[in-house]
């Protein structure tokens, strides 16, 4: 029967169209119960037929011309609201579908413009909802994936940051669940590398606070996977060009140095290892405080045969060559007055 | 089964109930969750000692525990204690399909059980790759069995592995497990795609057949590794006699043959094969595979303390395993896989009973040198690890180690030829390969003998001490 009263495909506009119109039942509670299921079938067959505009399938390869019109319908109206409101209703399927949608558009250009970008700066409240999935084991992973590709844009991402959301990142960085507490690491990790501007002028406004946070919850961790996440964030964002200052100021702290003479002396290799380029740039640094100085003075035995048995388990030149800078610098210290 | 029971993130709530397997950084327990009750199966990887980067062992948790299929094995829950991350996932009672074969089945499995477990694993297949998964390391290893009879496929990623146990699961963390390993994938390093799937599917089914992956089984001697480098053709499961007494349906064969397409392209999808007379034909349930797989089956705990007595009785043959293939060539007739080795191609081309022609022969020199890549990559993640092993039997092994790796680095700097001259230098390095093998298991060999000295040695001390 079906066959017979085959009409032609439907366009990917009408596809959004009728995924919206049902978007708006669910999300305004007005699906009779009756027809719940029946209904909920239906909106997930459009969503898997959005996925494969999206994406193509095992016949065929999307197609621009398709992406291009199935994005403007899309962001037309208040579509990816509605997704996201709806997405706890959705069966598990059709959450992964939403997702990997989701992440799509943000790619997607029409008139070489990224028009995901210009809705959610309009709709940035979209990122409240999306952060409180990881308060929510059942939707922490599809909320996450979303956020992590929303953070794409540079607007999102200087929003995230500078809202309140970042410092809760620190609590779910520890959830005792791995896949949240890495998923939440992982989009933290996003928004401290990804746009390089936004992220120096956010570390140089919010330093103290920041580091402090990020001392005591995170090198100081009990939690080894949160340590280890840790550290090696702070080796990339220290060591990226764009956030000198940051760094310059990081390493002239008794603290700081602290912390990370501990962690070169963990029982982990590669803790100590992601320790050890974090510590180099406090030997390096030719503009050692008086305290920093005495202090590596202080432990100079000590740090030297640290270092000498410090090995990385491949062959690592860049490593081995920091490692003998850093030992003849710490060898050559001598103590100084303090100022 | 509490299969809406909450699992609880803290190890306090289990209770260890035993070992069940092992590898190079993880370790596998059967375990009672104290809250609800039931049983699971923990795997433990020590994420200070994995290979994978913590980014990678988070996509393959995420993926496993996105998955929803009744032939997947997805993880209850995980989470970190201390160094180590648990993952908690149900407790398959009759252990991995590998274990069976290896405990009850040594020979194969009876084809009516092979075409039910195959049906079930290809259903997971065929859910995974329409999500845009692939599996990349389908084995019998990684197919597990429920008490009930209900097939699981195990194990995401190449992190390390579930219930694997015997010690392939050790060799996979070095090296992945080439005996699986599609053709494509061997020659290239992003040759992953849904067809390399279908491809292991194909040599697992092979391996449930006769017991055995293609070319598992090399004995120690050297004088057979030399008769093997220098045949072009070498009939893997000839030496098992019990074989050749063995018929499978032609059905069975032809489904085979599909899957072990030299070109990805031309095997069949999943969905496709799905559809193929073999399975199409198989309607029995997985009561049959309790009746007739599971009866008198050791425990997993059980399988799993034999299979460990095996492995440290017979250090040796973790590197006779080691030995590199560059291509397989299906033979229909006798249901099994020739193997092709690297540089051999050319030495015998002539007596080859299949036709040989211009362009397969080039085809053959090209897989050659594209292995060479392979093969010192292999070598390079190898030999550490050799050197991990040998210290665990004595203690001065840093020189003798160094000797071993001297060669493998000489090669790492042969440039490697062009198309003509490819061949010459595969050959080359298959030679030196083939010394560093040697000297590899020399060197093992004294290193025994000289810790049997020392012990010797010992005992005779005591003796002299004892005596008045």
């Amino acid at each position: 029967m079906k066959g017979l009263f085959k009409s032609k495909p439907r366009t990917p506009a009408e596809i959004v169209r009728l995924t919206r119109d049902l978007l708006v039942q669910f999300d305004m509670g007005s699906v009779r119960e009756s027809k719940r299921e029946e209904k909920m079938v239906e909106l997930s067959k459009y969503i898997r037929e959005l996925k494969c505009v999206l994406y193509g399938n095992s016949e065929a390869e999307p197609v621009a011309e398709s992406c291009t019109q199935l994005t403007q319908e899309f962001f037309k109206e208040n579509t990816l609201r509605l997704l996201i409101n709806c997405l706890p209703k959705l069966n598990l399927e059709a959450r992964k579908d939403a997702t990997q949608i989701v992440a799509n558009l943000q790619r997607q250009q029409v008139q070489s413009r990224l028009i995901a970008s210009d809705y959610l700066e309009r709709n940035i409240d979209l990122m409240d909802i999306l952060m409180t999935g990881y308060e929510n084991t059942d939707m922490a992973l599809h909320y996450g994936s979303m956020l992590r590709e929303c953070i794409r844009h540079q607007v999102v991402a200087k929003y995230v940051l500078e809202s309140e959301h970042l410092k809760k990142f620190f609590e779910f960085i520890q959830l005792p669940n791995f896949d949240i507490a890495a998923d939440a690491a992982a989009t933290f990790k996003e928004l401290l590398t990804r746009h390089k501007s936004t992220v120096a002028e956010f570390l140089t406004k919010n330093y103290d606070w920041f580091f402090a946070e990020y001392n005591s919850k995170l090198l100081e961790s009990t939690n080894y996977i949160t340590r280890r996440q840790a550290v090696k964030l702070l080796g990339d964002m220290l060591l990226d060009r764009s956030n000198s200052a940051t760094m310059t100021k990081y390493v002239c702290s008794r603290d700081n140095l602290r912390i990370l003479m501990n962690l070169l002396r963990e029982s982990s290799k590669t803790i100590q290892i992601e320790a050890f380029h974090v510590f180099k740039l406090f030997a390096a640094n030719q503009n050692k405080p008086a305290d920093i100085a005495n202090i590596l003075v202080a432990n100079k035995s000590k740090l030297l045969r640290l270092l000498g048995e410090l090995k990385t388990d491949k062959e690592d030149q860049q490593f081995d060559a920091d490692k003998a800078q850093v030992m003849q610098e710490i060898a050559s210290l001598e103590p100084k007055e303090l100022a | 089964m509490a299969i809406n029971g909450e699992y609880p993130l803290d190890p306090k709530c289990y209770e260890i109930v035993g070992e069940i397997g092992s590898g190079v950084s993880a370790m596998v327990y059967k375990a009672k969750c104290i809250t609800n009750s039931s049983i699971v199966a923990i795997k433990s990887i020590d994420l200070d000692q994995s290979r994978s980067d913590l980014d990678t062992i988070r996509l393959e948790t995420k993926t496993m525990s996105l998955l929803s299929h009744p032939n997947i094995l997805r993880a209850h829950c995980s989470f970190s204690v201390g160094r180590r991350l648990w993952v908690v996932m149900p407790f398959m009672s009759a252990g991995s399909l590998q274990s069976i074969i290896s405990s009850n089945f040594a020979s194969g499995l009876p084809e009516t059980c092979i075409a039910i477990v195959l049906k079930e694993t290809l259903k997971a297949l065929c859910y995974l790759h329409d999500q845009g998964h692939v599996h990349r390391d389908v084995k019998a290893g990684n197919i597990l069995v429920g008490y009930d009879g209900v097939v699981k496929l195990a194990d995401f990623g190449v992190s390390a592995p579930v219930y694997d146990i015997n010690f392939d699961s050790r060799l996979k963390e070095i090296a992945g497990t080439p005996y699986w390993m599609a053709p494509e994938v061997i020659h290239s390093h992003n040759g992953y795609g849904v067809k390399a799937d279908i491809w292991s599917f194909g040599i697992t089914a092979l391996e449930l057949a006769h017991g055995r992956p293609p070319l598992s089984h090399l004995p120690p001697s050297k004088s057979l590794l030399f008769k093997i480098t220098k045949r072009f053709r070498f009939s893997d499961y000839d030496s098992h006699s019990s074989n050749h007494n063995k018929k499978f349906s032609k059905a069975f064969k032809d489904m085979v043959g599909l899957c072990l397409h030299q070109d990805p392209t031309k095997r069949p999808t999943a969905d496709k094969l799905l559809k193929h007379v073999f399975f199409k034909n198989s309607h029995k349930t997985c009561d049959f595979l309790v009746k007739n797989l599971l009866v008198g089956l050791p425990t997993v705990e059980e399988r799993f303390k034999a299979s460990n007595k095996m492995v440290r009785g017979d250090e040796t043959g973790l590197f006779e395993r080691q030995r590199r293939v560059s291509g397989w060539n299906f033979n229909f007739e006798g249901f099994q896989m020739d193997p092709v080795y690297p540089g051999a191609a050319r030495l015998s081309n002539n007596n080859d009973t299949n036709k040989a022609s211009c362009s397969k022969d080039k085809e053959e020199m090209m897989f050659n040198s594209a292995l060479s890549k392979r093969v010192r990559f292999r070598a390079d993640l190898v030999i550490p690890c050799k050197r991990l092993d040998l210290d665990v039997f004595s203690s001065s092994s840093a020189s003798p180690a160094l000797s071993i790796s001297t060669p493998t680095e000489e090669q790492e700097a042969t440039p490697l030829g062009g198309d003509g001259s490819g061949g010459v230098e595969t050959t080359k390095e298959e030679q030196l390969m083939e010394v560093v093998d040697r000297l590899t298991r020399e060197l093992e060999q004294e290193r025994r003998k000289n810790k049997e000295l020392l012990a010797e040695m010992e005992f005779l001390k005591g003796v002299l001490h004892a005596s008045p």
